[in-house]
């Protein structure tokens, strides 16, 4: 089972599409809270709802007026769930039956303008059942107002206790003193044996509903059903999401975006470089400086793979995704310090726990800068040979890092393009006269956050050593890094 | 000849109805309203400012009258009530989703006459809501019991006219009920600022809760903590007309202003409402006094002011007197609960 926890979900950007759905039933944001991924058990279903997401993209060009009533209505929907459930056991009380008509009258209204898509649509595995003759209990004169009142014709005693009590109310109207006192307590028995008539009614009612009970509960999950795909669709749409092709163990995914970084750089008038990368059983390497974004790409994996478990289209160009049964994110950013272990120690401790963990299942592992946090030698060393297992896996690992000597392990070598297709002496230009902080944003304006694929070995590119002397560090210390880089 | 509370309100759409004190005759009021409005034919809508109308006055053990409404009258109260202390024949209307300690606020038709209990939305927002419903479904007049005291505040934003009840049971000397009551009074009718520009710093304040000054140039926001005497003495509250606070006006605020030599004339004090006000009538005498004057952002348009001579704790006042002597005081029409109401 994938499990992700929320700061995890947060980060990768998993949570920010959750938020940018615009869910119009309390139902189907009831089913947006409790989205777990598919399992590699449930690959049917799965694929049943990514394709339904392709029909409403497909279809809803020729019924965008219907389906828009038909969202229209779900946003006049109640959660009355609990209510229904309720109904199978007891009586409902006159507020409670008021809420089953009213959502009895919008299931009502939805019916015909669902019977109206479907063709259009032709989603599978998805139906709407008429409940018009529970709505009939409700509403025996059939005017469809929505209110609820246990009408006088109910029952022949009903209509002359109430009879009996408007006779009493007259003469209270007109009376006052001692008289009104004793017309008022003539009234009050005949009041309770009226809600006890009425009572009798409404577990009446109530037992009469029950051979509806198992419909209005299946249209609340179509209802919810429904409302999530039309909304999967729009953000296909908006980011440009694809169907993504299941796969036995290839992940393929071309021009991958992160809604989350892209927004956030377009409010910075700034653009997001597209992640493609292509992966087969084993570990892959992705080197590249520090402010190279090699983290938005691990991410951006997590986050597109996730989305596919989830019945969500990715948002890429072209995607090809497997079944995991896990998916492990290692980063030392998301480990927690409140259980009292260096940030190191905490991911040598979630580390430990996932190699046990991931034993007979095919999981996908990112890990992102692993061991950054002890010194580089041994980090060196540790990056290396963790490579060098998790390549002799069954599972899709990725680590990011900018240890040297790590790739070599790996099946495949990715690497951020970086300031490598740059003129640096034209930006060195530009630079000029610029104080610190603007040197550091014109630097990551010129970065190239895209990833190339290399073939032969190679070790981490220098952008460090070329982003220090970018931001014009002293000639002096400059000049001995290049003897210490040359010298090793 | 005297206006009837039936004449003083038939102006006005929508009706409050607050009490300076339990048993100040709230209930009575508006029984009388309901009645004489029904009799005439008008589809009431009623609601109350959070719990009033038990049958049994929890404080004092005092019977209490209950609410009697009539055929048609829309109430919008919370669910338990409903179920379980209303004997009216109902038709529910709308659940309204506003939750209480009692259950949602749900809005019904009474279709017979009969005893009802309140239990309203408590915000100001919510109340606004409930009201326009009413409308919506048909009510000519919509009438608000005001909860006890005056902690939350029908001001304009809620209904367009307000009734204040007190009597004796506010206190054993009718000095005292006349001289807080008409203190209330003058509260509640402070005058709404002008102050356009004041006004519209306000929507854009960041902190509800911060002090602004209104000046030569601009609205300047105090720093939090910096005491308004401080303040008006700052280069940035040159030319300062008006002073804005945005949380309670205390005497412990108000004192140090009161003792510096800060030139108060002309200067207005802004509140959001009477209720942010808890200044003893001693220290708004001396600002005034001073030339400030205070003004609030919402006022409340009290129209008459109910009296009760009998008190729930055993003793009564000679009625004459107290109607005269309130008369004089709060400049408002007063009416006597027990007369009228028989």
């Amino acid at each position: 089972m994938i499990t992700l926890s929320f700061a995890q979900k947060e980060s990768i950007g998993f949570q920010y599409v959750l938020d940018a759905l615009r869910i119009n039933s309390p139902y189907g944001e009831e089913r947006v809270r409790e989205l777990k991924p598919f399992g590699r058990a449930d690959r049917a279903e799965l694929l049943r709802q990514l394709s339904n997401v392709q029909r409403v993209l497909e279809g809803e060009g020729g019924c965008q007026k219907t389906l828009d009533r038909l969202l229209r209505v779900f946003m006049t929907v109640k959660n009355i769930r609990a209510t229904v459930q309720k109904c199978r056991e007891t009586a409902l009380n006159e507020i409670e039956l008021f809420e089953v008509k009213c959502y009895l009258l919008r299931c009502s209204e939805m019916l015909p303008l669902f019977r109206e898509l479907q063709p259009a649509l032709q989603l599978e595995g998805i139906s709407l059942k008429d409940t018009d003759g529970a709505l009939a209990l409700l509403d025996p004169e059939g005017n469809r107002v929505a209110s609820f009142y246990i009408a006088d014709g109910s029952s022949p005693l009903l209509r002359s206790l109430r009879k009996e009590k408007r006779a009493l109310e007259e003469q209270i109207r007109r009376a006052t003193g001692e008289e009104r006192e004793s017309l008022q307590a003539a009234r009050t028995l005949v009041a309770a044996e009226e809600e006890h008539e009425e009572g009798r009614i409404r577990k009446e009612l109530s037992e009469n509903l029950r051979p509806y009970i198992s419909d209005m509960l299946h249209n609340m999950e179509m209802i919810a059903e429904i409302d999530l795909t039309v909304e999967k669709a729009r953000l296909a749409r908006r980011y440009g999401g694809v169907m993504p092709e299941l796969t036995e163990d290839t992940l393929d995914m071309t021009d991958m975006v992160n809604p989350r970084v892209l927004d956030l750089l377009r409010d910075q008038k700034k653009t997001f470089t597209p992640v493609s990368i292509a992966l087969g059983k084993g570990a892959a390497v992705i080197t590249g400086a520090n402010m190279g974004g090699k983290s938005v790409a691990m991410k951006t994996i997590a986050l597109n793979v996730l989305l596919t478990h989830c019945g969500f289209f990715p948002f890429a160009v072209k995607a090809a995704v497997p079944l995991f049964d896990s998916v492990y994110i290692i980063s030392e950013d998301l480990e927690s310090v409140d259980r009292g272990l260096s940030s190191f120690g905490g991911e040598m401790v979630r580390f430990n726990q996932m190699v046990r963990e991931m034993e007979g299942e095919f999981p996908l592992i990112l890990l992102d800068e692993f061991a950054r946090g002890t010194n580089p030698d041994e980090g060196a060393a540790i990056v290396q040979a963790v490579t060098k297992y998790l390549n002799r896996q069954n599972a899709v690992a990725v680590l990011a890092t900018h240890y040297d000597r790590v790739a070599q392990w790996g099946s495949a070598h990715y690497q951020v393009i970086g300031l490598k297709e740059l003129d640096l002496d034209a930006v060195r230009k530009e630079l000029a006269g610029r104080s610190g902080d603007a040197g550091v944003e014109l630097i990551s304006r010129h970065m190239n956050y895209g990833l190339y694929r290399v073939e032969d070995a190679q070790d981490c590119p220098r952008d460090a050593v070329n982003i220090c002397r970018l931001l014009d560090m002293k000639a002096e210390i400059l000049q001995g890094i290049d003897e210490i880089l040359t010298n090793q | 000849m005297k206006p009837t509370l039936r004449q003083l309100i038939a102006p006005y759409a929508s009706v409050s109805i607050i009490g300076m004190c339990k048993n100040a005759g709230k209930t009575t009021v508006l029984n009388q309203i309901i009645r004489e409005l029904s009799a005439a034919g008008c589809v009431l809508g009623l609601t109350s400012i959070g719990r009033d109308g038990e049958s049994k006055d929890l404080v004092t053990g005092t019977q209490k009258p209950g609410i009697y409404v009539r055929e048609g009258t829309l109430v919008a109260t919370a669910s338990e009530l409903i179920l379980h202390h209303c004997d009216v024949t109902r038709e529910v209307l709308a659940a309204t989703g506003i939750s209480t300690p009692m259950g949602d606020v749900v809005m019904l038709r009474a279709r017979s006459d009969g005893n009802i209990q309140l239990a309203g939305p408590s915000l100001t927002s919510q109340l606004a809501t409930v009201r326009e419903d009413f409308f919506r479904m048909g009510a000519e007049k919509v009438i608000i019991d005001g909860a006890l005291s005056r902690k939350t505040l029908c001001s304009r934003k809620v209904t367009e006219a307000t009734i204040l009840c007190t009597g004796a049971s506010y206190h054993k000397n009718i000095d005292t009920v006349i001289e807080d009551t008409a203190y209330t009074c003058e509260i509640l009718t402070l005058p709404e600022t002008r102050d356009d520009a004041l006004r519209q710093a306000v929507e854009e304040m960041s902190d509800p809760r911060s002090i602004l000054i209104a000046g030569d140039d601009g609205v300047w926001t105090v720093p939090t903590g910096m005491a308004p005497e401080n303040a008006l003495r700052d280069p940035r509250a040159a030319g300062a007309r008006a002073v804005f606070f945005g949380g309670a006006v205390s005497e412990f605020l108000m004192k140090p202003l009161l003792m510096s030599g800060e030139k108060l004339e002309g200067l207005s004090f802004v509140v959001r409402d009477s209720t942010k006000l808890l200044l003893k009538q001693e220290s708004c005498e001396k600002l005034r006094r001073r030339g400030a004057e205070l003004q609030v952002l919402d006022s409340v348009n009290l129209m008459a002011v109910t009296v009760n001579p009998f008190s729930a704790y055993g003793f009564h006042f000679p009625k004459e007197e107290l109607m005269a002597r309130m008369e004089a005081r709060v400049g408002l029409p007063v009416i006597n609960v027990m007369e009228e109401a028989t």
